[in-house]
């Protein structure tokens, strides 16, 4: 699942591409949801008791409807518009490690079997947790569900993480929530954790794509050839390169081809018949739906007797929440309130003009963050600097910069005696 | 070099008070003009412009044009250590990283100093466009509090209408509905109970109460309010600072669809 480590090693160097925010922060948002993963997440963790779960007079497991259900609700009051991606057939690739995932589910069936016996009460829930699967027959009760409570759908070609990551660069939504890491290694340009979490306790989590690149000094190419050499789903990794090794590696030699060429092969035994081109053009270019292929993304109305009917009647849902949740369904599609800045982006604004930008010299390139630099001296406004002065305070952090532009200076000294 | 010197220190107090609920952190840009801030919340729904001019400090130093970034909440807290009747002297050095505040209490015998650490803040600079509002309306500020506070008890929104009869504020809930009609009233002793109204057109506008009802911790700052309104365009609640400038609080309306099929613009 994801990338190995992704999440500390961006902790550590990248700790500005991160920041916490409430829920209410996504206001009329657009959001697109990795549904398959939440699903997963549901039917580990939504009433479960032992090897029991919650289910319906017919003893079908029912946890991932009432997750899905209560969790879009909170969504959907916050003021958010979430839009479920369901995985479409997985890549080749991913065989191998769907191979893998499922042997460990029968040697905890196994082991299952063995905790019941021995009435180990804890080993019950921890092997039950192991042998939890998504079926088709989950996915698409989930998706009648959605599809009644009038929210958008969207089967992905292939990975959701994927098509996720594609909606959100076209600009259909506004950002990607998931757990997995590797909706950033596929390009989600803001990407969103624990927004799907048990509690509001836990903060969402934003990473934006572009201050990581900033941050580690890298190219999106450079980016996913760390991701696969951290470890992803796709293909093994080099053995003894963890996520550190790895940056330092990518930082070193530039991408994984001269990484290959330069690096000890006795110390780093290379897998056999690595296939790392074919994941790195997995994740560059994933199989996604083309703009056409993909419905209209459209927010209708809940279908007030297929909720009752399928929640209460069919899975045994209580009458009286269905129906408080369904008001709340009406009034969240009812009203929505608009942002002084555009819903799509941060920078155009229906109500708000654009200053000029607040640092000339385009502070975010600079190695070094200086107070300078924050503290607006070098705003568009303040013209109250002559050059000498500026260059003086820029001496301590950039002699380079000064020098040329003392130069300039004096050139400009130049030209306007002549002038004069 | 920075020095503001504010015989007035309870009104930074009360600036503090009816922003803190607003916004986390922001930049406060001094230039010579003034000392002025403007931020907006989390959600970018609302947007706050503060503007105390210089001519209303006692003395007014500022050198260059300086950006501090601060947390509002460590501001409180240090604030919160001023008595009311201080004088409030902020003082900063070019190119530092902190801000001091002094506080001088009324008989001189006791200063209080302290230095508060700035933050780096990315703050979008975004300039408000000049608009022509289709009504405005004056009104007594505590009244205009009351009337938040009291239909938040009943609803989350807000439904500001203005006609010629005056201006109604109404809201509904779980437990039924409200309406409070405040009409136009310019016969009044004082001048700062007036309500009056300007409309060229009548409008009609939803807000979410929750911001409003923050926005009235502003009440303390001035006796009146002026609520500026046009459709298709933000709120403006503005409360004036007596001799300084004002706060200005702008809200993003929300919208009601009747119909049932509410297509987003894709």
């Amino acid at each position: 699942m994801g990338i190995k480590g992704l999440t500390k090693l961006l902790a550590d160097n990248a700790p500005q591409s991160m920041k916490q925010e409430t829920l209410e922060s996504y206001v009329g948002r657009e959001i697109a949801i990795d549904a398959s993963l939440s699903i997963y997440q549901f039917l580990i963790a939504v009433g479960r008791n032992g090897t029991g779960m919650l289910t319906n007079e017919a003893g079908e497991v029912t946890s991932h409807l009432h997750g899905l259900f209560s969790r879009t609700i909170r969504l959907l009051e916050a003021g958010l518009k979430p839009v479920y991606v369901f995985d479409g057939k997985p890549p080749d690739l991913k065989r191998q490690e769907l191979a893998k995932r499922s042997l460990k589910r029968s040697d905890a069936t196994e082991d299952l079997a063995a905790a019941i016996e021995s009435g180990d009460k804890e080993d019950i829930e921890k092997f039950s947790k192991r042998t939890v699967k998504v079926t088709k027959q989950h996915n698409d009760d989930c998706k009648l569900l959605l599809k009644l409570m009038g929210l958008p759908v969207v089967q992905a070609a292939s990975e959701a993480e994927a098509e996720c990551a594609a909606l959100c660069k076209r600009g259909k939504v506004y950002a990607v929530s998931s757990e997995d890491m590797d909706t950033l290694t596929f390009g989600a340009p803001r990407f969103l954790r624990h927004l799907m979490g048990p509690t509001t306790k836990v903060p969402v989590v934003e990473y934006d794509i572009e201050k990581i690149l900033t941050e580690l000094n890298l190219n999106m190419d450079q980016f996913v050839d760390l991701c696969i050499l951290c470890g992803c789903d796709y293909c093994p990794t080099i053995r003894g390169v963890g996520g550190k090794t790895a940056l330092k590696l990518i930082r070193q030699h530039g991408s994984i081809e001269s990484i290959l060429e330069n690096i000890n092969r006795q110390r780093y035994p290379i897998p056999e018949n690595w296939m790392y081109e074919e994941a790195c053009h997995l994740f560059r270019e994933p199989l996604v739906s083309s703009d056409d292929q993909q419905p209209d993304i459209t927010w209708t109305g809940p279908d007030e007797e297929g909720l009752k009917k399928f929640l209460v009647e069919e899975n045994g849902f209580n009458h009286y929440r269905v129906t408080k949740a369904i008001q709340k369904i009406e009034v969240s599609n009812k009203s929505s309130q608009i942002r002084l800045t555009s819903s799509k982006q941060v920078v155009s604004s229906p109500f708000l003009e654009r200053k000029e930008a607040k640092c000339i010299l385009g502070a975010s390139e600079l190695p070094i963050k200086s107070k300078v630099f924050s503290q607006g001296y070098l705003k568009p406004t303040n013209y109250g600097y002559e050059i000498e002065e500026l260059a003086a305070i820029l001496q301590k952090f950039l002699p380079q910069l000064s020098k040329s532009l003392s130069q300039s200076y004096s050139s400009q000294q130049g030209r306007r005696k002549g002038w004069e | 070099m920075l020095e503001l010197r504010l015989v007035q220190g309870s009104l930074l107090k009360k600036v503090m008070e009816s922003l803190k609920d607003l916004v986390n952190d922001a930049n406060f840009d001094c230039s010579a003009t003034g000392f002025s801030l403007q931020a907006m919340d989390s959600s970018h729904v609302a947007l706050v412009a503060l503007l105390l001019r210089s001519e209303g400090f006692e003395h007014y130093r500022c050198d260059r044009n300086i950006s501090m970034g601060m947390k509002l909440e460590n501001l409180t807290k240090i604030l919160k250590c001023a008595g009311n009747d201080d004088i409030i002297t902020i003082k900063g050095d070019d190119g530092g990283d902190t801000v001091t505040f002094m506080f001088e209490s009324p008989s001189q015998d006791k200063i209080a100093d302290f230095e508060m650490k700035l933050m780096d803040i990315d703050s979008e600079h975004l300039g408000i466009p000049d608009a022509e509002y289709q009504a405005i309306v004056r009104m007594p500020s505590a009244e205009f509090a009351r009337i938040c506070k009291d239909l938040s008890t009943i609803g989350d929104t807000v439904v500001i209408s203005v006609t010629k009869e005056g201006v109604k504020f109404s809201t509904k809930g779980d437990i039924g509905t409200a309406n409070i009609v405040c009409r136009q009233n310019t016969t009044v002793d004082k001048p700062e109970e007036a309500t009056v109204i300007e409309m060229q057109e009548p409008v009609s506008l939803t807000f979410a109460l929750r911001y409003m009802n923050s926005f009235t911790k502003a009440t303390p700052l001035s006796s009146t309010v002026t609520i500026s309104l046009s459709s298709e365009l933000p709120v403006v609640v503005e409360y004036k600072i007596a001799e300084m400038g004002y706060i200005r609080f702008y809200l993003a309306p929300k919208i009601e669809e009747d119909e049932e099929d509410t297509k987003p613009q894709v």
